[in-house]
């Protein structure tokens, strides 16, 4: 009888460690995935910023094939801009919220066909930044959960709506001194919890184009000095700042919903 | 015998019904709406309609397409002599629509190409500049707190006049709720004009049913359509 309470008590206990051991590695499992998720949404973004900088000369000059801009040529030259970048292939597109993001990156794209083809304009106004809060306002309209964000300083940005909000703001603060990826996994995003991630950018040369001093204007080359020009190609007043300033970031979330 | 009787009956009330039902015309009420749909240019070339019609076509239906004049449109739908409507944004609490919208009408300015600003976030650039804008639509508030100077233009035909004086110099831009309709690649107006957007203010726009009936019948085709494809990606690959 003894013997026949030990081996019950001991299946017992066996079976509770399993089911703690299972929900244990679940959990790992989970937050992994997370974590790559939100990496790979990450890394995809830049790429498409990086291809439309290397693009400029496409997109503003006049006539020309532009087929490389749109549909499945446009999101194939990510993917090459991705595998060159990151020395690794393009993720696949096995969750929702990657899916959406291939999608808004096309719909983007095509939304500004009538403009990247109008031979009548010089400057389209497609930069990185400006493709960037695109992508976010077009994904802002898919009801995927997934937010995404290219921001800096509350004092420092450019279009208004495009302001960091409490949690990008107190991250930035963290990190400014010593910049480096900030991962979050019980942060929220309009009042449901939510994975997010901050990943700063470095200044980069042709950050300072728009936002160095006069001198990297590029409206200012074959100028005299006493003619040159505050004012950068996009409209706006340059901030003079340097390669050691702070560049922004790249500010992700995830509602944790979608992982169900 | 008495079962059988019922069983006839039933048989030839379902017979009756489904031929009712399967022989009915759904009328779709559809405005114009460059470059979703065309009244320029035959109504089966316009992709919103090939799109509607892959959604439309399994469901066994005859259904047939109504142009209409964009003020009448909504009545037409609100006294049942239609029984859909697009696209169309909500303007009135009382029209039922599906769920989802097909796609999103961001507004924007309307210059000459040759006092083209292509980033509306600059808006210091419309300090004292005239920006005309129709009187019955909402402004942005990007646009409604600059310092340009605003002038609002009445009548159902606003948004045509108001590009006609941008045109001709008398405005410096022209406000318009969704530019792409005069500013596409298909237009006589690209060549006059360019417009450039006021993205993150974008407004939904929806198909709109006429009754609790037809949103039944036609709501979880659209979802079905949409988990393929959404309206919006399929118009973004259409020439690819």
């Amino acid at each position: 009888m003894l013997a026949k309470n030990k081996i019950k008590s001991f299946f017992r206990q066996s079976f509770l460690l399993i089911c703690i051991l299972f929900t244990c590695f679940q959990s790992i499992a989970n937050e992994n995935t997370m974590k790559y998720l939100i990496n790979d949404i990450t890394k995809m973004y830049m790429s498409s910023m990086v291809f439309i900088f290397i693009n400029q000369p496409l997109i503003n000059q006049k006539g020309g094939d532009k087929g490389d801009l749109f549909g499945e040529r446009f999101m194939q030259n990510i993917k090459q801009t991705y595998l060159a970048k990151y020395d690794e292939q393009f993720p696949a597109e096995d969750h929702l919220v990657k899916r959406a993001l291939v999608q808004a990156m096309v719909e983007v794209m095509n939304d500004n066909q009538a403009l990247i083809y109008d031979d009548e304009i010089g400057f389209k106004g497609i930069i990185p930044a400006t493709f960037a809060f695109q992508l976010s306002a077009k994904l802002a309209t898919k009801g995927v959960g997934l937010k995404i964000k290219f921001t800096r300083t509350a004092g420092s940005i450019r279009n208004k709506l495009n302001k960091p909000d409490k949690w990008e703001s107190s991250i930035m603060l963290k990190i400014i001194k010593k910049p480096q990826i900030y991962y979050d996994e019980n942060a929220q995003l309009n009042g449901k919890p939510a994975i997010r991630q901050f990943t700063p950018l470095p200044m980069a040369p042709y950050c300072l184009a728009c936002h160095g001093s006069p001198k990297n204007n590029p409206l200012n080359k074959n100028r005299k000095k006493s003619d040159w020009t505050n004012i950068d190609i996009t409209g706006f007043e340059m901030e003079n700042w340097t390669m050691a300033d702070f560049g922004g970031g790249i500010s992700i979330s995830i509602e944790k919903s979608v992982f169900q | 015998m008495v079962s059988f009787r019922k069983g006839t009956i039933c048989a030839a009330l379902f017979y009756f019904f489904s031929f009712a039902v399967t022989s009915q015309t759904i009328k779709i009420g559809v405005v114009d709406y460059p470059p979703h749909i065309n009244f320029n240019e035959e109504l089966n070339k316009s992709p919103l309609i090939k799109y509607m019609n892959s959604i439309l076509l399994p469901l066994n239906y005859s259904f047939e397409y109504i142009k209409l004049p964009r003020v009448r449109a909504s009545v037409e739908l609100e006294e049942g002599r239609i029984d859909m409507l697009m696209p169309i944004p909500v303007i009135k609490k009382s029209i039922i629509t599906l769920p989802l919208p097909l796609f999103y009408a961001t507004p924007g300015l309307c210059f000459k190409k040759e006092n083209f600003i292509p980033i509306l976030s600059a808006t210091h650039r419309f300090n004292n500049l005239m920006i005309g804008f129709p009187a019955n639509s909402s402004l942005v508030f990007a646009l409604e707190s600059s310092k340009a100077n605003l002038v609002a233009l009445m009548g159902e035909n606003a948004v045509n006049r108001g590009i006609e004086l941008t045109q001709r110099g008398r405005f410096d831009a022209f406000y318009h709720p969704s530019p792409v309709q005069v500013y596409h690649r298909n237009t006589a107006k690209y060549k006059e004009v360019a417009c450039s957007y006021f993205h993150g203010y974008s407004t939904p726009i929806y198909v709109a049913v006429a009754n609790l009936k037809i949103f039944k019948l036609l709501n979880s085709a659209y979802q079905k359509a949409l988990s393929k494809q959404s309206y919006e990606y399929y118009f973004a690959n259409r020439d690819n």
